[in-house]
């Protein structure tokens, strides 16, 4: 685990950090170069970024490490990272490179790899790249190979072709939908959304900021709570939806002006899918609302639960056909659907919501009310890394009686309610995340949090 | 190849080989020690024809931007216009993605001040020491700036200071015809636009295309001119014109076909320059003494500098020069354009005496003082060039000796001079004399002594 405060993560995941305070142009340009390596033969390599400003650094950084291992750069300019995996799909390019730090705050930046088909990087060839990177020994084109880059405007519009082609938009038309961009690059796709469909959309906070974004990028219930709920009410939408800055996670509101939690996208979509018999598996992380359980059961439905991270659920995935597969996600609201190949896309989500509502035609609030009431806190601790094994084995001997499961951190079992326990890839504290149906589940919560504390400094 | 050769980080920046050598990575690096150096400001980023370069021009504006420097860029311009530029807009600083006259392998990062012009070697030293540090400033998102792309105006900016200088009305109306090779360098368009739209040149190029490899050894010497040559007396041209990769060195061929002498064609630009104002003259060590008898009949001090362009300059600067340049690598450096090696300048320049006199290229070059001159290069061997300096002054014990660069003999009739190379790893020795015999005395004496 990272020192507390710690400023740079380089991990299998990829490169994340604060620009200018742990995360600099020498760790782009290496981590970069790695990636170009790591990609043996030259060839197309699709980018994008988000609007932070310190996005421009990264991409000239990403771009010129490309180019000197003699790859062909296609850069997309500002789009959401899911438009950068249908590219790569659609261009039959080698790989790609997303630019941007997601839902962490402005003065975070991160580096995103894709392999050939939009894919997220297996384990195993994560690991080869983060050997590449420590090795440092890249590999580059002498002065005749150096590649050249261009600029491809269109793919916007063919993934909307590719939008189109999938969900009834003619049908979602009828619905009136309050978006919270939170400036970030949601707001182009929906904005051509409204133009070429006639999608009624409202779009707030649609402007893309490079210095600060007006609230925090986060795509939880309590965002939505402030930012989004009250709104929906006020200008009669039908629903309400909130991206994080490169729109591969969402969250919502219902028509009533109450937001969800952002555990229930991940549960609409997979009722959806399992009801209409697209797939059978739905694999989620040991951290989700048991909720999935419950409602893949009515469907004979099948939960996989994986460790937390894009790299397990990736993993998994690879195990499974496509047609066994309803969907794949986590509770944070980042879901991946087989209809568009393994890409958290939280557009793809939205319309999926809305083409529910459409199906059965009923409201948000009537699709929500069908689910027993679940109640999740989650809570964070910085934590002295030395004594995380004594914690797990201290908190399995405290509930004896609970299932535990050791695959990600801890977690215990019981028949209405768990707790998972685990130290977080991408800060440095150790995350508790407590479930219980049918109430809150306050005391066990605050139980495991005190033991959690006293491993604290 | 010698390894010391194929990457050199110095005072006189970044060289190297593309691709194992010279990575994007550390020209990242050195860029964001530079912006460093500049602070937060517009920082113009050009280059020349190289393939590599596009890519370079990426990892530099990386390097500026994670600074907190704007990046300004200029895209394929000699490196006189770039300069011109920085200078023109204020710009903190400039970096030109160019090796120059070096062969396609190579590339090299030069870099200017906010005047436009090269660091002094205090500076460069300076640049140094932070780059070695790594005592980078590494901008936060919010005070990050921007990259802004102006293709347009740079050659421009350039030619209208060139137009300032010369009559060009004159020039226009003899429709002078002009051959050109390009060596498919950064200036192809601009030399395009410049004689035949602006001097109203009949024009007849080679090599102008930005988007073709060079088409001959870079370093535009008569050796590899003959594509010129032939191309100039094809057409009857009544002048012919070669540059190198980023525009600053001129080679000039006369109306015969046979390429003139750098030494003289900077000696015709130094006349030229001196019937326009008077003062002072500033040549390197190396350049032909024909430049002080020119510079005699009009009255005018000459002063001497180690070899390159930077020390040129500063003197220059300091004794208000008129004019100045570097002879055999056909740089011709005039203030009131820019103080930068402009091979623009010069052809504006000889166009506008051809006009002028109505004499030809090869009539006014046979009107220059005669000089035998020869020059060549040796490997150089560590240790091995002071001993030589040794014996050659030993030799020649009546010569009056200067050490600012190497070691120049002078002699009633000629001189002598053996110096290290900044650039390559090569000994330098030159000689000229009146005579040939004496000339060919001087340079086999010095030979025979490495």
């Amino acid at each position: 685990m990272a020192r507390p405060g710690a400023t740079l993560r380089i991990s299998p995941v990829g490169l994340r950090g604060i620009v200018g305070h742990g995360l600099t142009a020498t760790h782009v340009l290496d981590f970069a170069a790695a990636f170009a390596t790591f990609m043996e033969r030259p060839g197309r390599v699709v980018i994008g970024r988000d609007p932070r400003v310190s996005s421009v650094m990264m991409r000239e950084g990403v771009t010129g490490a490309l180019l000197a291992a003699g790859h062909e750069v296609i850069d997309l300019g500002i789009v959401p990272t899911p438009v950068i995996q249908h590219a790569i799909r659609q261009l039959e390019a080698a790989g790609g490179v997303s630019i941007g730090a997601s839902h962490n705050s402005a003065e975070w930046n991160a580096l995103k790899f894709f392999t050939r088909g939009g894919s997220y990087l297996s384990s195993s060839q994560s690991e080869e790249l983060l050997d590449i990177y420590h090795l440092r020994k890249f590999r580059f084109a002498g002065h005749d190979g150096t590649g050249r880059r261009k600029e491809e405007a269109g793919a916007i519009e063919a993934y909307l072709d590719a939008l189109a082609a999938e969900f009834p938009l003619e049908k979602l038309r009828r619905f009136r939908v309050l978006v919270d961009c939170t400036n970030g690059t949601s707001g182009l796709i929906l904005r051509r959304m409204t133009e070429r469909f006639g999608l009624q959309l409202i779009l707030i906070n649609e402007a893309l900021e490079g210095r600060a974004f007006v609230h925090e990028p986060s795509t939880t219930k309590k965002m939505a709570e402030l930012q989004l709920a009250p709104l929906v009410r006020t200008v009669g939408a039908d629903a309400g939806f909130l991206f994080d800055i490169d729109s591969d996670r969402v969250t919502f509101a219902t028509e009533q002006g109450e937001a969800a939690s952002e555990e229930l996208v991940q549960v609409v979509i997979a009722d959806e899918m399992l009801e209409r018999g697209c797939g059978r598996m739905v694999l989620t992380n040991l951290s989700s609302t048991a909720l999935l359980e419950e409602v893949a059961a009515r469907h004979g439905g099948q939960v996989v639960r994986l460790p937390v991270g894009r790299q397990a659920v990736t993993d998994a995935l690879a195990g499974y056909s496509m047609e066994q597969v309803a969907v794949a996600g986590e509770g944070t609201g980042a879901v991946m659907m087989p209809q568009f190949p393994y890409v958290y896309d939280g557009i793809a989500a939205m319309l999926r919501m809305l083409e529910r509502m459409e199906r059965r035609g009923r409201t948000l609030s009537e699709l929500i009310a069908d689910y027993p009431a679940y109640s999740i806190l989650k809570g964070k601790i910085p934590v002295r890394t030395r004594f995380v094994p004594e914690l797990f084995d201290e908190l399995e001997q405290r509930w004896p009686e609970a299932r535990a499961n050791r695959r990600d951190g801890l977690r215990l079992d019981w028949e209405d309610r768990w707790v998972h326990v685990r130290v977080s890839q991408t800060e440095p504290v150790i995350r508790v995340i407590c479930e219980q149906r049918g109430g809150t589940p306050r005391r066990l919560f605050d139980a495991v949090m005190d033991l959690v504390r006293s491993y604290s400094e | 190849m010698s390894r010391a050769h194929q990457l050199k980080i110095s005072v006189a920046g970044v060289r190297g080989v593309v691709g194992e050598f010279l990575t994007p990575n550390l020209a990242c690096a050195f860029a964001q020690a530079f912006g460093t150096y500049l602070g937060p400001g517009p920082v113009v980023v050009a280059r020349d024809t190289r393939a590599s370069g596009e890519m370079f021009v990426h990892a530099v504006s990386c390097g500026l931007l994670a600074a907190g420097c704007e990046v300004i860029r200029i895209g394929i311009v000699p490196t006189p216009t770039a300069q011109i530029y920085v200078a023109d807009i204020r710009a903190a600083g400039g970096i030109a993605v160019t090796a120059s006259h070096n062969p396609p392998e190579y590339n090299a990062l030069k870099l200017f001040n906010s005047d436009g012009l090269f660091f002094n070697r205090y500076e460069r030293a300076e640049l140094l020491d932070l780059y070695h540090q790594s005592e980078f400033r590494h901008a936060a998102n919010e005070e990050m700036r921007r990259v802004v792309i102006d293709a347009e105006t740079a050659p421009e900016r350039h030619m209208a200071r060139i137009l300032r200088q010369v009559d060009v009305d004159r020039i226009r109306r003899r429709r002078f015809r002009v051959a050109l090779d390009g060596v498919n360098g950064a200036g192809s368009r601009m030399s395009v636009r410049f004689l035949r739209d602006v001097l109203g040149c009949e024009l007849h190029a080679i090599h102008v295309d930005p988007a073709k490899p060079f088409p001959r050894d870079p370093e535009p010497r008569a050796e590899v001119l003959g594509e010129l040559s032939e191309l100039v007396t094809r057409v009857r041209a009544h002048a012919g014109f070669a540059q190198d990769p980023d525009g600053d060195r001129l080679a000039v061929a006369g109306e015969t076909g046979r390429v003139l002498d750098n030494d003289d064609v900077l000696a015709l630009a130094v006349d030229c320059a001196l019937r326009k104002k008077k003062g002072p003259v500033v040549v390197n060590l190396t350049t032909s003494s024909v430049i002080d008898d020119i510079a005699a009949r009009h009255g005018c001090p000459v002063y001497r500098t180690p070899v390159g362009e930077a020390n040129v300059v500063e003197r220059m600067r300091r004794v208000q020069a008129v004019i100045g340049g570097e002879g055999a690598n056909g740089g011709i450096i005039f203030p009131e354009v820019h103080y930068c090696r402009d091979s623009y300048l010069g052809m504006a320049l000889l166009l506008e005496r051809m006009a002028e006199t109505g004499e030809t290229l090869n009539a006014l070059a046979a009107a220059l003082p005669r000089y035998w001159r020869r020059s060549g290069k040796f490997p150089f061997e560590h240790g091995r060039l002071g001993q030589m300096m040794q014996a050659l002054e030993a030799a020649l014990p009546c010569a009056r000796a200067d050490r600012t660069d190497g070691l120049k003999l002078m002699l009633e009739h000629g001189w002598v001079h053996v110096r290290a190379s900044n650039t390559e790893p090569l000994v330098r020795v030159s000689a000229e004399a009146k005579t040939r015999e004496e000339a060919d005395r001087l340079y086999e004496l010095a030979a025979s002594l490495r």
